[in-house]
């Protein structure tokens, strides 16, 4: 009973997504019965990005999983082939390689890292395979994937809140409401989502009056945050700037807490996984970030999601579940457009990458749609950690 | 900038346990035990495992892990080091069977998530986890403008303790003198008497008990315990550390561990993180240019 219900709101989500993209021409009405849609994934299972990865592949196995039961994509099965890429960039690039000549692949999700995208998303745009990006927060991941330079990729999307956009917004919210007047910036300076994170914040302060007093640059595999925090308090900021991986920001603000901070913490993606609140604790509490995704949201494509997660997996979703499971809705909604001949493999990837550019669904992010840079266009959460591994909502931002 | 000394000092210490570990190994037996990183990991991920999955209080927790470290020593020494000298193998051969065993400790941890062959022993994959709060009493003090943790201090009291018990045992007792007997020169050893494959046996226990206890005392100081601990934060710098207070020698690599805290620290004051390794590594070439058998190895002296 629970799934058909389940059915029926992925097939409306898909209906009406199907509605939108009449307009671009898609027809919706080719029968893929028998077919198989098949999709690679590069994640980070192990590693530094070992906190995030796996929560993608679940979001992601569970919109396949749904999707499958209740029909598929106009009568054909998706299959996700996952490989972890162990959070190194160039074992990234590698695998990439791997799944794309199999040559068989529609299209593909990941890399999990930004560091990593450097490497692959350039590789699939040459060699013209769609690749919709799941968690990649840095600069320059859409369109520009061969930055430095300046032409744009055809073939690669992202799914995942940039921190262009996340950190200003929740710097923007939080100056408005205690107006702090110094602050000071931890970074990992070895990372590209951590250091690009560090470049937006340094350009952003100036905006909202606020100085920042000094930078503190260290790397994603220090583990002893003693001397940095130590360094970074010397000049008594009211704000503490974490840009950073894994599970770094939450070491970092109960080593700043021990050592008397009492001002206030504000970041990005970096803090937006249950785990870095829980593992924060009672240092983490009012620790504030731009999300691209809240947990208790009601609208029903998030409720329908959070339900269907703790079912399977008896366990919270996060962010990063939230935007592979949408990942898979993109597909699911671009493949079911695109008049898939499931014989011309090269054709087809053309035929998904024009449909994908049309998307406009509900998801558990909010409605979704690409911007024309194939950027996510969506709602900003700006959420509060709660000190017991969850998350409150502060503000919501709608895209302008 | 005093209490950044007082940070060098308490990382300092764990460095120079780990160390002192490293350094026995290669001491009596000559080879590198580079398992020893991963066995650190395991000290931090077992007392873990049985503080936060299995409800153990802490003390009773640490001393079991401490135990089961050693054991794993035994099987480095069974597995990975014992077969290879029986048949005369060169030590690099023993060197490469250690990192074997290392990738599989590290390995068994990494791929425990719940539910799996291993989900007794861990559960969080690759992520990295920290003891419950409240796990050990945890007073932080306030003096005149440092910061002092209690755990912090309680590390420090335990490395020094450890570190003299250790020399007292090398230097004065039986098997103390068997050992520097062994490393001396293993044949007089074995035809004075002494059970040579016994002493390996016991020092690996030993080095490896002395590493499962560096990496949990790691574990509740710096709140960061996960599969590649070992890896990431001791291995290289334990290496540099015995190198900088001379291969084989204890005293030296306590030093070693202090000066490596030290040197880590004022360069990141001085310059930064991006030199922080960078000149940590500068002083070691130093040390190996301008004493190349480092600061407390002797030429030709006993050795330990």
């Amino acid at each position: 009973m629970r799934s058909t219900a389940r059915g029926i709101t992925i097939a409306l989500a898909l209906a009406l997504a199907a509605c939108g993209g009449t307009t671009s021409g898609g027809n919706g009405t080719t029968s893929y019965q028998g077919k198989t849609i098949q999709l690679g994934a590069i994640l980070s299972l192990t590693g530094a990005g070992g906190v995030y990865g796996p929560s993608s592949k679940n979001g992601a196995d569970l919109a396949v999983e749904i999707i499958n039961k209740s029909g598929g994509v106009n009568g054909a099965k998706i299959s996700l082939d996952t490989r972890d890429d162990a959070s190194d960039k160039a074992q990234s690039a590698q695998v990439a390689q791997t799944l794309i000549q199999q040559g068989n692949l529609l299209a593909l999700l990941g890399p999990t890292l930004s560091n990593s995208a450097v490497a692959v998303h350039p590789l699939a745009e040459s060699f013209k395979i769609p690749i919709l990006a799941v968690s990649t927060t840095g600069i320059n991941i859409v369109p520009n994937c061969n930055a430095p330079s300046t032409v744009p990729c055809k073939y690669v999307f992202r799914d995942s809140l940039g921190e262009e956009t996340a950190i200003p917004t929740n710097i923007k919210i939080y100056a408005a409401k205690a107006h702090p007047k110094t602050g000071v910036l931890m970074v990992a300076n070895d990372d590209k989502f951590s250091s690009d994170g560090g470049k937006i914040v340094q350009n952003t302060v100036g905006q909202y009056g606020i100085t920042l007093v000094d930078t503190v640059a260290f790397s994603k595999t220090t583990a002893d945050f003693a001397t940095p925090v130590t360094r970074a308090l010397q000049k008594k900021p009211d704000v503490m700037f974490i840009t950073s991986l894994g599970g770094i920001p939450a070491t970092i603000m109960i080593e700043a807490r021990k050592q008397g901070f009492t001002g206030q913490f504000l970041g990005g993606n970096g803090f937006n996984t249950a785990k870095v609140s829980k593992q924060a604790g009672a240092a983490g509490v009012g620790a504030e970030s731009g999300s691209a995704w809240y947990l208790d949201n009601t609208f029903p494509s998030n409720a329908e999601f959070v339900k269907a997660y703790r079912d399977k997996y008896k366990s919270d979703p996060d962010q990063f579940a939230a935007q592979g499971y949408a990942a898979i809705l993109i597909l699911a909604d671009a493949a079911k457009r695109a008049n898939l001949t499931f014989s011309d493999i090269a054709g087809d990837r053309n035929r998904l990458r024009d449909a994908m550019e049309t998307v406009n669904i509900q998801t558990p992010l909010g409605p979704f749609q690409f911007t024309s840079t194939h950027d996510v266009r969506q709602t900003v959460w700006v959420i509060l950690m709660d000190g017991k591994g969850g998350f409150n909502l502060l503000a919501s931002v709608s895209p302008s | 900038m005093t209490q950044q000394v007082l940070n060098a000092i308490f990382i300092g210490s764990i460095y120079a346990l780990f160390a002192v570990g490293y350094t026995l190994v290669f001491g009596v037996l000559d080879v590198l035990n580079l398992a020893h990183s991963a066995v650190f990991m395991l000290g931090a991920v077992i007392t873990y495992s049985l503080v936060a999955l299995h409800g153990m209080p802490f003390l009773p927790a640490a001393i079991i892990a401490i135990l089961v470290c050693g054991l794993l020593g035994l099987l480095i020494e069974f597995v990975a080091l014992r077969p290879l000298r029986r048949r005369n193998a060169p030590p690099i051969s023993a060197l490469i069977s250690t990192i074997g065993l290392a990738l599989i400790f590290v390995a068994i941890v990494e791929q425990a998530t719940p539910g799996t062959l291993f989900g007794w022993l861990w559960q969080d994959g690759a992520n990295s986890v920290r003891f419950p709060a409240g796990t050990v009493p945890n007073p932080t003090y306030h003096l005149a403008g440092l910061t002092i943790e209690g755990t912090k201090l309680g590390i420090l009291i335990t490395s020094v303790v450890l570190m003299l018990v250790l020399g007292y045992v090398i230097r004065y007792t039986q098997i103390g003198r068997a050992l520097r007997a062994v490393a001396e020169n293993r044949r007089a050893a074995t035809l004075l008497g002494i059970n040579v494959d016994r002493i390996f046996a016991s020092t690996l226990f030993l080095s490896s008990a002395l590493g499962g206890l560096a990496g949990l005392l790691f574990g509740l100081a710096i709140s960061d315990i996960g599969p590649y601990i070992g890896r990431d934060q001791v291995e290289l710098k334990g290496l540099a550390v015995i190198v900088l207070g001379g291969m084989g020698s204890i005293p030296g690599a306590v030093l070693g561990g202090y000066l490596l805290g030290l040197i880590e620290v004022l360069a990141f004051v001085r310059f930064g993180s991006n030199v922080e390794a960078g000149v940590a590594f500068a002083a070691l070439f130093l040390v190996l240019v301008l004493r190349p058998q480092g600061l407390f190895g002797a030429r030709l002296r006993e050795r330990l």
